[in-house]
């Protein structure tokens, strides 16, 4: 426990030092969190009573910040992969690969109380995704939640982490997640944000591939009132491949934010990146993609692009696309665009005999479903088709 | 009582005047063919049919089965019979062929106070009428148009009229870029349509379509008016001697 007090003590001087960023630091330009930095949190714990369907066999459950074991189930995991509190983590790996100087990760680092640590050893094959599930109703309660999952060798294994929130309720969640991915592991992460539009969603993803390894994260944020995800990838091995693909779906005012940073720091790595936005009324999304090719990262091929449909006036998308390439014999290419449905397709729907506004539902959908396409998980897909009609029903309803 | 009749239909897009006063009849079980030059009004007179708001008609009235065209949007017109086979149909990712040839079955249907087709006679009568264009299995499961070659996307626009079962057809160029064969396959599709109640308009460049698909009466549109009415043979006629004599008459 030594280690782990020197490290939150060296994060507590280091949040101390940065405080909350301000509109004024470049990264965060356009997302303003002095709502969030005025204001004070609690520690009180109380049970939560949200609803949750387990996508898996196995699943974690966290009540406003803490394990239930009650509500948790697994019990009868293969031989090879540990599923358990983070407290009880065992990888010296732990706090290696999250960014020092970021004020959130170093606010997580110093103050976490809970989390999951998943260790899948060499050569083991989970079909069933293990399904971390954040339940939060805590007025004024803050949860800094921090996950660990390193995957063996060559194992194939998928996780989600999803964060649900009872409506009306006002709390901050700021969790930090770090993965390994070993030489010619594949992992399939998906983070499904559902906050209450009244709450603070801010989450960091680091993940490390090692060579041959295949990472893909999946994100659908459709919660909270100020959300943001910071995705950073960092490719060390030859051959590895990395797959971030998002949706995000806003209305009334909220303001999402994504910050992907993907590091190419060997030659022949790919990574594929698609970011679809559908924002309604006065909403608001910023999606940054770095992309940051070094010069020993030659053949690398890196694809980025975000795509944003708004379905009001008010609405507002900042994308910004950031290629930084020092190897010669790359191919990289990013694409952003900003714009409403196809009315040429609309006309097209409705010489057919499909209604004007049954028509902008199917577009609106088949916008979305590009992402949900890419899904392997069928569960994870199935149920994220089920909540994106939900979410166009309450919007052109 | 005619199924289509226009009279002295003007139209214009952007400000600019197309349709200069088209009148047509279309009785139930006829083929109609409209040939002309590039820029003589052929698509806009389609588009304004289909109730295309680009286009604004200015002047005139279209019947359509007894009920006035200016009372229907184009969904509307679709449900009540008229169908409308694009010269460019439309790519639409992410909405499988399937899906949406559902949705626009079951639309007609609704509108004819018919019962909805369930998953299962759905799939039956696309069985029935896939076999007829020579569509393959994967095109149905794959996003509408998407990927597909000019050729499919014109076969593909055929089986959706097979599908809906309209009382007016209009092919709008449907012959443009397709090879032999593929003229072939749309036109066989489109014979196997024909039916004493079910009428089409076929807008053309060439006569060569109509070697396939023979029509009833040929007419010859230049600036934005039907110059000339004949029967098959005018095809011919045109094919001989082009459009030159007619667009001399009204030069721009």
């Amino acid at each position: 426990m030594n280690d782990l007090q020197q490290m939150r003590d060296k994060a507590a001087s280091v949040f101390e030092q940065l405080g909350f960023p301000t509109t004024r630091e470049e990264l965060w330009r356009f997302t303003d969190v002095s709502a969030l930095a005025n204001q004070e949190f609690s520690n009180d714990w109380s049970p939560a009573s949200v609803d949750f369907l387990p996508l898996g066999e196995f699943y974690l459950v966290f009540e406003n910040g803490k394990l239930s074991p009650e509500k948790s189930n697994i019990g009868g995991l293969p031989e090879g992969i540990k599923v358990g509190s983070i407290m009880d983590r065992a990888d010296d790996r732990f706090g290696t690969l999250a960014d020092t100087q970021s004020a959130f990760v170093a606010a997580n680092t110093a103050c976490f109380s809970e989390g999951a640590f998943i260790e899948v050893a060499d050569g083991i094959e989970l079909d069933s995704p293990i399904h971390l599930i954040y339940l939060a109703d805590a007025d004024g309660a803050a949860f800094h939640l921090r996950n660990l999952i390193s995957v063996g060798v060559g194992s194939t294994f998928s996780v989600v982490e999803e964060y649900i929130g009872t409506p009306g309720t006002a709390y901050w969640t700021n969790a930090v997640t770090e993965v390994f991915a070993a030489d010619n592991a594949t992992v399939d992460h998906y983070k499904i944000q559902r906050e209450s539009k009244t709450a603070f969603h801010f989450q960091t993803l680091e993940a490390q591939l090692g060579k041959n390894a295949v990472f893909s994260n999946h994100a659908i944020a459709l919660g909270a009132a100020l959300g943001r995800n910071d995705i950073r990838g960092k490719l060390m091995g030859e051959g590895g491949e990395a797959i971030c693909n998002g949706l995000y779906l806003l209305n009334e005012k909220q303001h999402f934010d994504t910050h992907l940073f993907m590091d190419h720091a060997v030659a022949n790595c790919n990574s594929h990146e698609l970011y679809k936005g559908i924002l309604d009324e006065k909403s608001k999304a910023v999606f940054c993609g770095r992309i940051l090719v070094r010069q020993d990262a030659q053949q690398t091929d890196a694809v980025q692009s975000n795509r944003n449909l708004l379905l009001s006036r008010g609405a507002k998308v900042h994308s910004l696309p950031q290629l930084e390439i020092y190897a010669d014999d790359v191919k990289c290419t990013h694409g952003a665009t900003i714009g409403e449905l196809d009315e040429v397709a609309l006309y097209y729907l409705q010489t057919r005999g499909i209604d004007p506004a049954r028509g902008k539902a199917m577009l609106t959908y088949a916008f979305a479903n590009e992402v949900l396409n890419e899904m392997k998980s069928t569960p994870v897909r199935t149920y994220l088709e089920n909540l994106v009609h939900e979410w166009l029903e309450k919007v052109s309803g | 009582m005619a199924l289509l009749d226009i009279k002295n239909l003007h139209a214009s897009v952007a400000g600019n005047d197309i349709l200069k006063g088209i009148n047509l009849t279309i009785n139930p079980g006829e083929v109609h063919a409209i040939m002309g030059p590039n820029g003589s009004g052929k698509s806009t007179l389609s588009n304004v049919l289909a109730g295309n708001e680009i286009y604004e008609k200015t002047e005139g009235e279209i019947l359509f089965d007894g009920k006035n065209l200016d009372d229907l949007v184009a969904h509307e017109r679709a449900r009540a019979g008229l169908f409308l086979a694009f010269q460019y149909p439309i790519e639409i990712p992410g909405i499988s062929n399937m899906y949406f040839l559902k949705a626009a079955v079951n639309a007609g249907r609704e509108y004819r106070g018919e019962e909805q087709l369930d998953a299962m006679d759905f799939i039956d009568l696309i069985e029935e009428k896939k076999n007829v264009m020579n569509l393959r299995d994967d095109l149905l499961e794959r996003a509408v148009n998407s990927g597909f070659s000019g050729g499919e996307k014109k076969r593909n626009e055929i089986f959706q009229m097979a599908m809906l079962e309209p009382k007016l057809g209009i092919l709008d160029e449907t012959d443009s870029g397709l090879d032999i064969d593929a003229l072939r396959i749309v036109s066989d599709g489109v014979n196997a349509l024909r039916s004493p109640e079910r009428s089409f308009l076929l807008i053309t460049h060439y006569q060569r379509l109509l070697d396939y698909i023979v029509p009833d009466f040929v007419h010859v549109m230049v600036h934005g008016k039907i110059v000339k009415t004949g029967g098959k043979e005018l095809a011919l006629e045109l094919e001989n001697e082009g459009y030159a004599s007619w667009v001399g008459e009204e030069g721009p």
